[in-house]
């Protein structure tokens, strides 16, 4: 970051402000609206969409939960994400500290195939990843989700890891080897220790794609409420004639909770792992 | 540098030989070493190639196929999905609504986010609470985005209701059912989700431009809009045309699934894209092989969307 001295800082028209909060408050107005509309009925809604509730009733709360069946829908969620995740990073951690370590060409090509993945849109595949889910006998599992996932992230969390284990000194490395020390006792007493904010960062950036994916899960799951994740689960609180509002937006709050906790707890090191993951595709 | 190479190929010493044998001795040794590293990637490799290369490549041996449903068997028939593709109506219509949706989005989406982009970057009074609340749409995800837009929108939703309240009533309309608004309030869901991201995006890279480009401009009399315009965005050009590209790439493939969940590809087709029309030939009408034919055009399409916008946006200096 630059640091402009106020002296020389050229200052705002009063407008440009105007603008970007304008904006800002487009952004957390519908945060307002999920979270009051929760409290509301569908009246009270149309009638007074940005007030306060008129009462704290959960009641909307509850019977979302009953409609979606979202306490199986949520343990979906986090077997398929936490599945997910721990098979990205064994797959992702020996690939990136070998990657870091390759000075031969084919290296470079390795990291090249990665970095290239990552222009690949995932939807452009969806068609035969359905047909792939059905030839392996794994159509409507969580099993084919958790292997599925990695696979789509392992790019960009190959990439970012080896760029971490790049800063470990290779001499810090050979030193080691040479008093005897094995393969995986340098893994874990030299690397883990220098590769733990990268993992905590692709950690962030897979939990949010992950968790929030939508389409393939939707087509790879199916409408089963025994397998379907909380994302597939809430569309299913629209309908043509009738939605309750009230109830589908206590869903849609219930199905945030986690990212936004997440967010207040994490916020620095979530908004530094979405920056690096960017900037890196 | 001799005019005579095969002179002094001629002259070699033994030495230089000698020290030959010992580079390819070390080359040996540096191959050795790196297999063993190699092999730590293969996992990786095997996982990324048969679950995301593998499906990519099947969509072309899938488009030559007569293919009625997900769980029948598939038959070759050539170009007969092409055939039917590029004669049908449909196609085009949805190749129009792509066309308006990627056209309007992408250089709206770049050029906003690009402008507040630059204003967060000049730290503007509480400029820090704005990228906190810049950041959220990206952490929302796309159902529950669009239940709330639908919320929004909907007959009896808060938009209407807005207008009612002050007295706007004959506005009122059903935003997402009506042919006129549908697709401008697809490209508008869009824009809300992304401007907000990619400003903070822009803001890093603007951020590490040296604070001195733009002082000596100050005394030239520069105002904001030629710093931005003239001086910031020439730095970061190709920044920009990654921006774009992205943009592109992401909602010229990726915009069936907003569009399933908020308008199901209606009213009447309005909001048909090449990508819905992807999703709902496969897994709604059963035709999957003319499916995967849009599928190798939108890939297509995407080479070459691509390579026109990282040209125009090539770094000329």
């Amino acid at each position: 970051m630059s640091a402009i001295s106020p002296a020389r800082r050229l200052r705002l028209p009063w407008y440009t402000y105007a603008l970007a909060w304008t904006y800002a408050a487009l952004l957390v107005l519908p945060l307002w609206f999920v979270l009051a509309s929760s409290f509301k009925s569908n009246l009270e809604i149309f009638t007074h969409p940005l007030a306060l509730p008129a009462s704290l009733d959960l009641e909307n709360f509850f019977e979302a939960w009953d409609r979606t069946e979202m306490g199986s829908a949520m343990i979906n969620s986090f077997i398929v994400v936490g599945g997910s995740l721990l098979l990205t990073l064994l797959l992702a951690v020996p690939a990136a500290y070998g990657l870091a370590r390759m000075r031969t060409k084919a290296g470079v090509v390795t990291e090249r195939i990665f970095s290239s993945g990552m222009l690949v849109p995932g939807f452009a595949a969806l068609v035969p990843t359905v047909l792939l889910a059905i030839a392996l006998g794994l159509f409507h599992t969580r099993t084919f989700l958790i292997l599925y996932f990695p696979a789509t992230a392992l790019p960009l969390t190959v990439l970012l890891l080896t760029q971490f284990m790049r800063t470990v000194p290779v001499e810090l490395e050979e030193s080691a080897l040479l008093d005897g020390a094995r393969r995986w006792q340098i893994l874990r007493h030299i690397f883990l220790p220098v590769v733990t904010p990268g993992v905590a960062t692709v950690t962030i950036l897979n939990f949010l794609a992950f968790w929030n994916e939508y389409i393939f899960s939707m087509l790879l799951l199916g409408s089963d409420a025994r397998v379907r994740t909380i994302q597939v689960a809430i569309p299913v609180l629209t309908s043509l004639t009738q939605t309750d509002y009230g109830i589908l937006m206590a869903a849609c709050f219930l199905a945030m909770l986690p990212t936004l906790l997440i967010y207040a707890v994490l916020q620095r090191r979530l908004e530094d792992a979405l920056l690096q993951g960017a900037v890196k595709g | 540098m001799s005019l005579l190479p095969g002179a002094v190929a001629g002259s070699r010493l033994a030495a230089d030989e000698q020290a030959d044998g010992r580079a390819a001795h070390n080359r040996r040794r540096l191959v050795r070493r790196d297999l063993g590293f190699a092999t730590m990637t293969v996992p990786a490799l095997v996982s990324f190639f048969f679950f995301t290369i593998g499906p990519l490549i099947a969509v072309f041996y899938v488009s030559f196929t007569d293919w009625q449903g997900i769980l029948s068997r598939p038959k070759l028939v050539g170009w007969k999905n092409y055939a039917k593709v590029f004669s049908d109506p449909t196609f085009w219509g949805a190749g129009q609504v792509t066309a308006i949706q990627v056209l309007v989005l992408v250089p709206v989406l770049t050029v906003l986010s690009f402008m507040l982009g630059y204003f967060v970057s000049l730290k503007p009074r509480f400029g820090g609470l704005l990228k906190v609340i810049l950041f959220i749409p990206a952490l929302i995800s796309l159902p529950v985005k669009s239940m709330f837009f639908i919320a929004i929108l909907a007959p009896t939703g808060i938009l209407n209701g807005l207008l009612t309240s002050v007295g706007l009533g004959d506005w009122t309309t059903a935003w997402l059912a009506n042919p006129q608004t549908a697709l401008a309030w697809v490209i508008l869901v869009d824009l809300w989700q992304g401007i907000g991201f990619n400003a903070v995006l822009f803001s890093a890279r603007l951020g590490a431009i040296d604070p001195e480009t733009f002082a000596a401009a100050e005394l030239d009399g520069a105002g904001h809009w030629q710093r931005m315009w003239l001086i910031a965005y020439p730095i970061s050009k190709s920044y920009f045309g990654v921006m774009a590209m992205l943009q592109f790439l992401w909602t010229l493939f990726g915009s069936a699934a907003t569009i399933l969940l908020l308008t199901n590809g209606g009213p009447d087709r309005a909001t048909t894209t090449w990508s819905f029309l992807l999703y709902y030939k496969a897994f709604l009408s059963y035709q999957i092989g003319y499916s995967q034919a849009v599928g190798v055009v939108l890939i297509a399409v995407g080479l070459a969307g691509m390579a026109v916008i990282l040209r125009l946006f090539r770094q000329d200096y």
